[in-house]
Order: C-alpha cells, then sequence, then structure tokens
C-alpha cells in the first residue's frame, strides 16, 4: 500500500493505493497518528485495490478520533468493491462521501 | 465433495494476499455469468477474513501456528473450510453497533453476510468454518419452461 499526501484549502489529501487490509492498515494509522488531531483530511479511495474489516476499522478509528477534535475526516472516489463493505457494515453513516477529490475538499 | 486445493501457511498476516488472491481466482472458476466480480469478491474479502481471525486468535503458546485453507466442490457449488488449532470461539456475530465507531468486530459479520452458508464446528483441537455460496443464475443463462 501506497499514501500520497497533498493539500487542497484547508484540507489533506490522503492518496491510498494498493491493498488495505489486517497487513497494511497499520500503516494507514500510523500515518494519520502522525498528522494533528485537528487537521481535517479527505481519503481518496480510487485505487483501492482491496478493503477488509481492518482497513474500514481504521477509517472508522480515524472518523472517531476526528470527531472528537472537532475535526472531520472524508471519503472520496469509492469503487464498488470498497462501497460494498461500507454498505453492509453501514459505515458510511459516518462519513461524508463524495464522487470527487475537489468537491470533499471544498465542501 | 472433491477436494480442489489446499494451502497450508504460517499464521502470518504477511501472507493474507496469498490467500485472498488465491479464493478469488478459485471462485472465478465457479462464478457464473454477470456476477463473477461479485461472486469472487465475496470469496476473496470472506476467506481473508477468517484467515485472519484465525492470526489473530493464534495462542502464542501454540507449537505450530498453521492455518489450512481447502477449497471443494460438490455439484458445481464452492465450499471453503478455513481449519486452525485455536481456542473454541463462538462464530455467531451481530452487527456492530456503528454509531458507536467500533474499529473492530466487523470480520465474522461480513462472512454471514457475503456467504449463503456459514457453519462452524469443532473436531478434536481444531476449528472449521465452512463457507459456501451460490453463484447468481442471471436472466441469460437461466433456465424457462
Amino acid at each position: 500500500m501506497n499514501i500520497s499526501e497533498k493539500t487542497i484549502n484547508n484540507y489533506i489529501i490522503l492518496s491510498i493505493q494498493g491493498i488495505l487490509n489486517a497487513s497494511s492498515a497499520p500503516m494507514l494509522k500510523s500515518y494519520v497518528a502522525g498528522l494533528p488531531d485537528t487537521q481535517s483530511i479527505v481519503v481518496d479511495l480510487e485505487n483501492i485495490e482491496f478493503l477488509d474489516s481492518s482497513g474500514l476499522g481504521v477509517l472508522v478509528g480515524i472518523a472517531r478520533k476526528k470527531k472528537t477534535s472537532n475535526a472531520v475526516v472524508k471519503l472520496a472516489r469509492m469503487n464498488e468493491r470498497v462501497k460494498k463493505v461500507f454498505e453492509i457494515t453501514q459505515a458510511y453513516t459516518l462519513f461524508d462521501i463524495y464522487d470527487d477529490v475537489s468537491a470533499a475538499a471544498e465542501a | 465433495m472433491n477436494p480442489i486445493a489446499t494451502l497450508t501457511l504460517q499464521a502470518d498476516l504477511r501472507y493474507l494476499r496469498i490467500v485472498s488472491i488465491m479464493a478469488g481466482n478459485v471462485a472465478e472458476i465457479f462464478a457464473d455469468g454477470a456476477n463473477v466480480a461479485e461472486f469472487c469478491h465475496a470469496y476473496e474479502l470472506s476467506v481473508s477474513e477468517a484467515f485472519t481471525n484465525s492470526v489473530r486468535y493464534a495462542e502464542p503458546s501454540q507449537k505450530e501456528k498453521q492455518v489450512k485453507i481447502c477449497f471443494w466442490s460438490d455439484n458445481g457449488t464452492l465450499t471453503v473450510n478455513i481449519i486452525d488449532k485455536n481456542p473454541q470461539f463462538n462464530p455467531i456475530t451481530e452487527a456492530p453497533d456503528i454509531n458507536s465507531y467500533p474499529e473492530g468486530g466487523y470480520g465474522l459479520f461480513l462472512i454471514h453476510r457475503l456467504m449463503d452458508k456459514v457453519a462452524y464446528t469443532r473436531e478434536d483441537d481444531s476449528n472449521i468454518l465452512t463457507m459456501t455460496k451460490q453463484p447468481k443464475i442471471t436472466c441469460n443463462n437461466a433456465l424457462y419452461y
């Protein structure tokens, strides 16, 4: 899994590429832990090839942490495989979800 | 049932991708019509979740921490067994309370939702989780009378 970062408006955009599973999810958790708690972020999911429950759990954990810090985490560009996991678990109810990154960073 | 393939791996998450790729590739052989992607994803994800649980609940004192994955076919239906020597567990799981932002507890719930049939048995000192899913018959290849 690769994570790349850029800034749009006041949001840090994290683009994740590859596999977000039980093996790689701790890497995303550590990466976000290195950002200020009050920093709002957009996670670009377009290039995720595979998401499992551990990857989902890390995203939910980030959302909880941001909520308590009065920051937000938004998700952008979910593909069908990722969407399926969010639909089954109802985790989509915890996030603002956008079709494109720019819209997420402007809202 | 006829055995297709058996994979025995050390209980280590470094091998998780091998498990999911194999499950997806075997499932592709049994997929039917327009639902190939959904069918393969269900096996890929369910077998990954089961393997992850087997790794996470392996006791440190266990000498041979291994997980065995067996693929079987029965009249065109693909069945997968995940076998480990971990302590017995309760395979019934309810939906996590999503409003409490849980970081875990989704794995078995996902498996139950993705697969048509999930069974758990304890034989001697082994846990055996059995999962089956029927490919959906689409209009193009359904039989009409």
